[in-house]
């Protein structure tokens, strides 16, 4: 447990930026961003700072969980052996310190043969203390002077428990996207910076009437198809038995 | 001497061919029939989206989706219009444009709840039916 005052939170910060999250397919959560099979090629793509770092942010959800990407380049040899980067989230769109009650956090133990943990933390008057029931997945990888973090997060199916903000869709949350180099939260909180995720709604699960027509219509075809097979196949028995005796 | 006469004989071996012919054409006309309900069960389960294995992954499985839909769809219109086409020959009449049309329409029936598969689907059957006319105007 860290008993760190939560003081980053109360930085300033300009207008939030408010990022839309579009549904796609589950990408691998291995801290490459796969190009070739486009992964995240459905997501929304942003590029923003956190404080004076600029990074490239993807977010993108299913019905299951929300994903984000966050990658970003430092010069050789700044990238710290334990840099970390968090994401901090509030159980609303509320941007007040005691509404972020919240954090995942990926931390390199290792950067250099790309070591690292996920992190599921309750706060609680800006204590830290990890979750009982770790929720999420988390991981990240250093590619030259590139790394990337990739998170997968729960949608709803955390209702009922206390020590995470339950994300549910068609919402808004802030999220506090911060960037560290010491395994100490908030103390080892370098940079960071709020942002508005507004979670899609859930594609509506009833099935249009134009669709429930086309479907009638298909089964009707396949039934009519079915019948006209059966009268043929018995058409094609009583073409033999005539056949049998006319020869007779 | 044969003490049968060479005009019998000439009947005879042309009986023998007509119901090698007809015995012929009979086995066409199950073997296709068979072959066409097996299609039919195929593209019943895939176009009606019983089996969905392929469905919604990426562009590639969904591809795979389709070419197995369009695939089933024509191979049972072929051994269904095969076997028709013979069952009529034993019983000494034509293959007419009804007939043909209605399997056609049946088909294209199938293929109603994806686009893709609708647009492949008539453009193979299109394909077969100019090569079947040429076939019989040659």
């Amino acid at each position: 447990m860290t008993i760190i005052p939560f003081l980053f939170i109360l930085k300033g910060y300009g207008t939030t930026e408010e990022i839309y999250s579009k549904f796609g397919d589950s990408p691998v959560i291995d801290g490459y961003i796969d190009l070739f099979s486009g992964e995240w090629n459905k997501a929304t793509k942003e590029e923003f700072s956190l404080e004076d770092l600029p990074i490239k942010f993807w977010v993108m959800q299913n019905d299951i969980n929300l994903y984000i990407s966050i990658q970003f380049d430092l010069e050789q040899g700044y990238h710290n052996i334990t840099e970390f980067i968090g994401l901090i989230v509030s159980n609303s769109s509320s941007e007040d310190k005691e509404d972020f009650i919240d954090a995942k956090i990926i931390q390199f133990s290792n950067i250099s043969v790309d070591e690292f943990n996920y992190f599921d933390y309750y706060i609680n008057n800006s204590i830290f203390s990890i979750d009982a029931e770790i929720n999420g997945v988390g991981a990240a990888n250093l590619d030259g002077t590139t790394s990337t973090y990739e998170f997968s997060i729960p949608i709803k199916n955390t209702l009922g428990n206390v020590e995470d903000a339950v994300l549910d869709y068609g919402n808004t949350y802030a999220f506090n996207i911060t960037y560290g180099d010491v395994p100490l939260y908030p103390n080892g909180v370098k940079k960071s910076t709020i942002i508005l995720i507004n979670l899609s709604s859930l594609p509506s699960s009833l099935p249009s009437l134009t669709n429930i027509i086309l479907f009638a219509f298909c089964i009707v075809v396949f039934s009519i198809l079915g019948i006209l097979y059966g009268f043929y196949i018995y058409k094609i028995f009583r073409l033999k038995a005539n056949i049998n005796r006319v020869k007779r | 001497m044969s003490k049968i006469p060479k005009q019998q004989e000439k009947e005879l071996k042309s009986k023998e061919q007509y119901r090698s012919n007809e015995k012929f054409a009979y086995r066409s006309v199950i073997i296709s029939a068979i072959l066409g309900g097996i299609f039919y069960i195929i593209s019943l389960l895939f176009n009606t989206g019983f089996i969905t294995i392929f469905m919604n992954k990426n562009i590639f499985w969904n591809f795979i989706d389709v070419t197995v839909k369009v695939i089933a769809i024509m191979l049972f219109f072929l051994f269904m219009i095969t076997s028709v086409g013979n069952y009529k020959e034993l019983i000494g009449k034509p293959l007419n444009w009804k007939e043909l049309l209605l399997l056609f329409l049946l088909s294209i029936g199938q293929t109603i709840l994806n686009i893709w598969v609708f647009t492949f689907t008539l453009f193979g059957l299109a394909i077969i039916l100019i090569y079947l006319y040429i076939v019989q105007e040659l």
